[in-house]
């Protein structure tokens, strides 16, 4: 009844374009403008598919590697240098692109006719803007992160690294084939392959239970939104009939829905076609980790630190964005998927902000920090802002795969140490600076400092939108509360473990299992006592953090490229594809903004649409300063709380020990919150109780079932005859005469019948 | 009509009346009920094979009486049958008598009865 | 006769003939090396039979061959195959070198009699495959439980005699009432407003057998079902199989799950499906409502399990709900689907049967808490346990996801309610999108379960059982005759998984024709549904013009 009402508060966002925005004139246009863009799909140059064959063969190659025992850094080079050239590739792909989307067959896949109908889903490739701006991060940050494993793996040489490349290597595979598929059976291929690595990566240090459990709950909860995925690429199949994009976005009955829906009219669009956005979403939040499917995240932080950057960070979690973003139209023309969309992006910030505030490991934090940016990328497609989604994925892939990866070279370089009490001053550390420096960049840009960050433009372009688009500010005003929130746990980690007085602990090294236990030796640590020495980042990890830290800064330009036509070069990229989406209201306000007078050919009725504002200022003026001034408050309150005495905490903080600051006392007086937020509100046991062991006894009860009840009833069948033999055995008395009389009696009987047949036969006649 | 006279045609042309069957039967009807009732009352194997012949006969007699009462040459026939299978019946029997014996030093049936459920 | 005929009737009596030359043999030890011969020699008939069948026919029995025995009864016996049985020969034909290759080390007793009772059953099922009358389908349907149960019995694990008493006499009485079936439908087609005469042909029959009555046909149904529902098995007469898969030699395990179920789920297509369209049509949803709960309740029995191999056995049920509701959806999609079902289940988890054998000869215990954790041990082992299990859970590129798909979609398909809606789809039983969507929570179950299981026995710390001491023969990780083994298997599973048209495309054939055969049945147009979705979408250009005019008059 809940969700009933629920939804149905919820608006649809371009349902409320319509009567405002003066009739269809929106809705037609919305159409004409995608099947504009998917008129001449073309077929496009063979070399494209180098970008998945390429980490293919470097899968062959390390699968080989392992097969032959190789014991050297072979792998890493033979990932770093293939993946090389496929992002070179992808650049090339990019570079050679005419705005015209094209499809490059690799061979035959599925191809079913049946009267005059077809099933076909070939192995095949679209390429359209969208494709060409995600394939660009991935293999960048691939090739990227594959050099920074070269190092941070080499405790493994030998068998793990050979493993660990030939995943690697496997999951780009399944990405590019999720993100070039040109149909979503492919796509399916890609999800479904990127969690089965994602599932070998997590689970890479096998040995250890609590990663295995990892590994199996990631898969798992994957699962139950793949099923949701693949239960709306069935229903696109059976309500579309194709499953390939170029026909599926020239289908005639999606125009119409698409305009009924620009129309506000949702009540003739079939029940079906609205069905599958829903079930696709499902799809989405589970591999973006979105509530309530995030909680295998978090505990995906047990795999190597290179595989949290790029995966579980970076790429493999954006896909549940990149979905949407894909299949845009279908959502359109779904009443509920978007406002749906957009308010579980919304609570998943929130949530995962208040859970990430109170954790103390430092790669926790940073998991938390990604299903809560995540969220605002859901909130931006769910308001209209395909556009804001696809920026902050871009932004966020890079500082967070940064992010991720100095907590790496600390992890690396304490012994595994995560716990950001025993950890300080790490930055003031002989060879630490280059991490400290290239952090406070990542730092600044998810803290979303205004101006001079690029997580501060991407997350503006969604903030700004939820004020735009009307009925939709309280998602704003959330979504700020969590940017201060986000800029609070982001510096409580900065200022507690690269700032302060110089101190550390080693943990307990996470690659000390056995196979690989001369990493400890090899580097003279010495856990236990003074003479601890941090193993410092080699030339391999600091050179890609400069890069990644360079291109977090410099992506800020990407707003301002190509800004004339539209939101950037970003906007652009996605604007020829089928993720456009132009919302009056955002038109609107854009104009009034850059007072454009040339409007863009498939721009809505501007004119008509009365965008929201911010305190009476335009929305994106008002945001960067409400945004703005919430940020530098969240980061000066975690110097107050958690920075250390003088310029370092700027001036703010009391800190003197690594492990006692200003937080703990309010923390004491705060009751237990601090303890339920830090034990993650409980949620992964309350699924455990409300649906792990429920199922678990029924399991139990079917399997006791099937061996009392219903094996029991065949047994039962089975020992009925012999019951019968058993009652009737006594008249086997082994006694010749007894048999003799009972023929006796048999015959007289026989006799007897016959004769009473006989009469009465002959009586009658 | 000559051709499709049966050979006991020839030989009896007239068929025996039933007045004239029922001593017979009466017969073999009595002797069967002998048979029968010493087979299940004496426990001599001996015995009750011998009363097993009776019963025999006392279905020989039936079959011939009947063949007789109608001119067909099928209970001779069987008869001669019976009496063969009895012949041959009765070497085995007895051997069998004589080994069950030999076992148990025993004639009565009841020493055999290893069949028992 | 023709060379053909001649190659497919070898494929059913060399293998018998061998038998009976190496049960009468005196050599003990070379008992092993003529069943392996065999074996792989049998792939060259097979091998030509492929090259000269013609798929563009695949409907149609080819490499006929029939000598008549009695007449007036209509006894003869003949053999042919359509795709179908083809695909399904090559697949029986492929697996015995695998078997018989996998038993070298495991079976120490009695060599002789075991590779006899092997190599008869080898030709007992390509039997089934190639009758194209009831007697000689009959005689090696039944004929097949023969060796299956002394191989259960002689050469099974502890609790054997018991499995294989269930085993035989479980499916035995199933298939005395099939028996009862099919002579009904002998009988009916005999009479003189039918064929008049008596005839054992299975195609004349199928076709004259539609013009039973519904009641008749409801019958003749239950009685068919009786016999091959037990063999798929279908929930709830499935308790026969982890017992018999549990306690059987590995061997028998993998031919058990990669041909012998087959028969049950061939026999609702050859059989069940064109014997009584009308029926079949009329209870299809009661069919695969009995399919999903086996598919849920087998696959969540599976999470629970210690014993490993009664793990994979009640995976079996599970997956094969998935064959069965495609051929419940009676639509292309869905027969098309089951038949890949058919043949690829085999592939991934036959494999887990290898898998497990691999590991039992070593560590002597099935109990995943006993034993664990092998990555560290045997690497190669649990690279090859990953991969199968990945297949069985149905990963895209690999054998078991393009039949669950197309099953999947056969289900939303499959619904008549939708379709007089004039959505785009196929005709065919009443199922509907809930079926789908029972059934797609099998993907999710299968994950958990298989996880599960790799969680247990490949990963986490290594456990190995109180008195394991190293095998004699064996090394730790696979030797070189088990990764040969498992290689083909794992290819098959490959190449089932990216290259599914080639397969679409042979049985595409006789697929249409069965569904055109239950449409004719149950009158049906075709297998496009009238399109009523025209005044749908009339209905929305209409509306949507409203709105253009109204558009345009305020822009004016």
């Amino acid at each position: 009844m809940m969700t009933a009402s629920l939804l149905n508060t919820l608006a649809s966002p371009i349902a409320m374009l319509a009567p405002e925005a003066g009739g269809g004139h929106a809705g037609g246009n919305a159409s004409a403008h995608l099947e504009h863009l998917v008129s001449h799909v073309g077929h496009g140059p063979k070399w494209v598919l180098l970008i998945p064959f390429l980490p293919f063969l470097a899968f062959v190659l390390n699968a080989l590697y392992a097969a032959f025992g190789v014991k050297s850094k072979l792998p890493a080079w033979t990932t770093v240098a293939l993946l090389a050239v496929a992002f070179a590739t992808a650049l090339n792909m990019f570079l050679n692109f005419d705005g015209t989307p094209y499809t490059v067959q690799a061979f035959e896949w599925f191809n079913l006719h049946y009267g005059d109908k077809h099933f076909v889903a070939n192995f095949s490739f679209y390429v359209d803007k969208l494709t060409i701006l995600w394939m660009l991060f991935v293999t960048g940050l691939a090739t990227l992160i594959a050099l920074y494993a070269s190092e941070y793996m080499s405790h493994d040489i030998g068998t793990g690294y050979n493993r660990f490349f030939a995943a690697f290597s496997l999951f780009v595979v399944s990405m590019s084939c999720l993100v070039m598929g040109d149909n979503l059976i492919m796509l399916y291929l890609g999800w479904e392959g990127v969690g089965l690595c994602s599932y070998l990566l997590i689970g890479y240090f096998y040995k250890k239970p609590s990663a295995v459990a990892a590994a199996k709950k990631a898969f798992i909860v994957n699962r139950i939104g793949d099923l949701g995925l693949a239960l709306g690429v069935y229903l696109t199949f059976v309500h579309f009939g194709t499953v390939q994009y170029s026909e599926l976005f020239q289908n005639a009955q999606l125009h119409h829905y698409i305009d009924m829906a620009a129309g506000g009219d949702f009540s003739h669009i079939p029940g079906t076609a609205q069905w599958i956005a829903l079930l696709l979403m499902v799809g989405a939040f589970g591999k973006s980790a979105q509530f309530p499917l995030y909680v295998w995240l978090p505990d995906a932080m047990e795999g190597p630190t290179p595989v949290s950057a790029l995966i579980h960070a970076a790429t493999m979690v954006t896909a549940g964005v990149y979905l949407i973003a894909r299949m845009y139209p279908l959502f359109l023309v779904s009443e509920h998927a978007l406002p749906i969309v957009a308010w579980i992006g919304t609570i998943t910030a929130l949530l995962a902000a208040t859970i990430g505030m109170a954790q103390f490991d430092i790669k926790r934090i940073m998991a938390y920090s990604t299903v809560s940016q995540l969220g605002y990328m859901f909130a931006g497609l769910g308001l209209l802002t395909t556009t804001g989604a696809a920026f902050h994925v871009l932004t966020h892939a890079f500082f967070k795969a940064l992010l991720f990866l100095a907590c790496g070279a600390v992890m690396h370089g304490f012994a595994g140490q995560l716990d950001l009490r025993k950890l300080s001053g790490v930055a003031w550390m002989k060879g630490w600076g280059i991490v400290g420096v290239t952090m406070l960049v990542g730092c600044m840009n998810l803290a979303g400092l205004p101006y001079i960050t690029s997580g501060f433009y991407s997350k503006d372009m969604i903030l700004a939108e939820a004020f735009i688009t009307p009925g939709y500010a309280a998602i704003g005003w959330i979504l700020v509360f969590t940017a201060i929130l986000t800029a609070y746990y982001t510096f409580r980690v900065y200022f507690r473990v690269f700032v302060g007085p110089q101190h550390a602990e080693p943990g307990d090294d996470h690659h000390g299992d056995d196979d690989h236990g001369h990493g400890h030796d090899d580097h003279g640590h010495d856990h236990h006592g003074h003479g601890f020495h941090p193993h410092a980042p080699g030339w391999a990890i600091n050179t890609v953090l400069v890069i990644l830290a360079c291109a977090s800064m410099l992506a800020i330009s990407l707003a301002y490229i190509q800004k004339e036509e539209s939101h950037g070069w970003v906007g652009s990229m996605v604007a020829q594809s089928t993720a456009s989406f132009h919302s009056p209201y955002a038109e609107a306000a854009h104009h009034a903004h850059v007072e454009h007078t040339e409007m863009h050919a498939v721009a809505g009725p501007v004119g008509t649409a009365t965008p929201g504002t911010v305190f009476g200022m335009d929305a994106h003026q008002g945001m960067i300063l409400v945004s703005g001034i919430g940020a530098i408050f969240g980061v000066l309150l975690a110097a107050y709380l958690h920075g250390p005495k003088g310029w370092q905490g700027l001036f703010l903080g009391g800190r003197e020990h690594a492990d006692k600051c200003r937080m703990d006392a309010i923390a004491k007086r705060a009751g237990p919150l601090p303890k339920w937020a830090e034990n993650k509100w409980y949620v992964d046991e309350f699924y455990h109780m409300v649906l792990v062991l429920p199922l678990r006894i029924i399991s139990h009860i079917f399997h006791w079932v099937d061996k009392l009840l219903i094996d029991g009833l065949v047994n039962v069948f089975g020992f009925l005859p012999r019951v019968f033999a058993w009652i009737i055995r006594p008249s086997q008395s082994g006694v010749l005469q007894g048999y003799a009389v009972s023929m006796a009696g048999g015959l007289v009987v026989i006799l007897f019948v016959v004769l009473i047949i006989v009469t009465r036969a002959g009586g009658a006649s | 009509m000559i051709e499709s006279l049966t050979l006991a045609q020839l030989a009896y042309p007239e068929p025996m009346s039933a007045s004239v069957l029922a001593p017979y039967l009466f017969v073999s009807t009595a002797m069967f009920a002998i048979g029968l009732v010493g087979f299940l009352t004496r426990k001599n194997m001996i015995i009750m094979f011998l009363c097993t012949e009776l019963m025999f006969q006392a279905a020989g007699l039936a079959l011939i009486a009947f063949g007789r009462h109608h001119l067909g040459a099928d209970g001779q026939t069987f008869v001669i049958f019976v009496l063969c299978v009895a012949a041959a019946e009765a070497a085995m029997a007895l051997a069998l008598v004589v080994l069950l014996f030999r076992h148990r030093e025993s004639l009565s049936a009841s020493a055999w009865k290893e069949l028992n459920g | 006769m023709s060379p053909e005929s001649l190659m497919l009737l070898s494929l059913i009596f060399v293998p018998v003939i061998v038998a009976v030359l190496i049960g009468f043999a005196r050599n003990e030890k070379r008992a092993y090396h003529a069943a392996l011969a065999c074996s792989i020699l049998l792939c060259i008939p097979a091998v030509r039979l492929l090259a000269a069948f013609d798929f563009k026919q695949g409907a149609t029995a080819q490499f006929e061959h029939s000598v008549s025995w009695v007449a007036g009864l209509g006894l003869e016996f003949s053999i042919g195959t359509d795709a179908v049985s083809f695909l399904l020969i090559l697949l029986t034909v492929l697996l015995g070198p695998i078997v018989v290759l996998a038993s070298k080390t495991a079976i120490k007793t009695d060599r002789k009699m075991y590779y006899a009772w092997l190599t008869v059953l080898q030709g007992a099922m390509v039997g089934v495959f190639a009758a194209q009358d009831l007697l000689l389908f009959y005689i090696c349907f039944e004929f097949t439980l023969l060796p299956m149960f002394i191989l259960i019995r002689k050469y099974g694990s502890t609790n054997r005699i018991a499995a294989s008493t269930k085993f035989f006499l479980y499916t035995f009485t199933g298939s005395m009432m099939t028996l009862a079936g099919l002579v009904y439908v002998v009988w009916f087609v005999a009479q003189d407003g039918q064929l008049g005469r008596w005839t054992l042909d299975i195609a004349v029959l199928t076709h004259y057998a539609g013009n039973m009555s519904m009641t008749e046909q409801g019958w003749v149904l239950a009685a068919m079902l009786a016999g091959f529902a037990v063999k798929v098995p279908l929930f709830p007469v499935h308790t026969w199989l982890p017992l018999a898969h549990t306690e059987a030699p590995t061997a028998g395990s993998v031919i058990l799950a990669g041909v012998l179920l087959k028969l049950g789920t061939y026999g609702f297509y050859r059989f069940a499906i064109p014997l009584a369209p009308e029926a079949f049509f009329e209870y299809a949803p009661a069919i695969a409502v009995l399919s999903i709960i086996g598919i849920i309740y087998a696959g969540l029995i599976c999470w629970v399990q210690d014993d490993i191999k009664k793990l994979v056995a009640y995976s079996s049920v599970s997956h094969l709900g998935f064959c069965i509701l495609g051929l419940a959806a009676l639509n292309v999609t869905g027969l098309s689907g089951s038949i890949l079902y058919m043949l690829s289940h085999g592939f991934s988890t036959g494999g887990l049967f290898l898998m497990i054998g691999f590991m039992y000869e070593r560590y002597h215990t099935r109990d995943m808490n006993t034993v664990g954790g092998l990555a560290s041990k045997m690497p190669v082992w649990a690279t090859f346990m990953v991969f199968f299990a990945m297949a069985s859970v149905g990963l895209p590129g690999l054998n078991g996801f393009p039949s669950e798909l197309l099953c999947l979609i056969s289900a939303f398909q499959s619904d008549a309610a939708w379709n007089a809606a004039g959505e785009p789809g196929a005709w065919g039983a009443s199922l509907g999108p809930w079926f789908a969507v029972f059934a797609g929570t099998g993907m999710v179950i299968a994950a958990m379960y298989l996880l599960y299981m790799v969680g247990k026995i490949c990963f986490g710390p290594y456990r190995e059982p109180a008195d394991y001491h190293p095998h004699d023969e064996l090394p730790t990780d696979l030797s070189l005759r088990e990764i040969a083994t498992l290689t083909p298997l794992a290819i098959g599973c490959i190449l089932f998984g990216l290259q599914p048209t080639l397969l679409l495309d042979a049985v595409s054939e006789p697929v249409n024709n069965t569904v055109r055969l239950v449409e004719r049945a149950n009158g049906i147009e075709s297998s496009s549904a009238p399109n009523l979705y025209e005044s749908v979408n009339d209905h929305a250009e209409d509306h949507g013009e409203e709105h253009n005019d109204h558009g345009g008059a305020s822009h004016d």
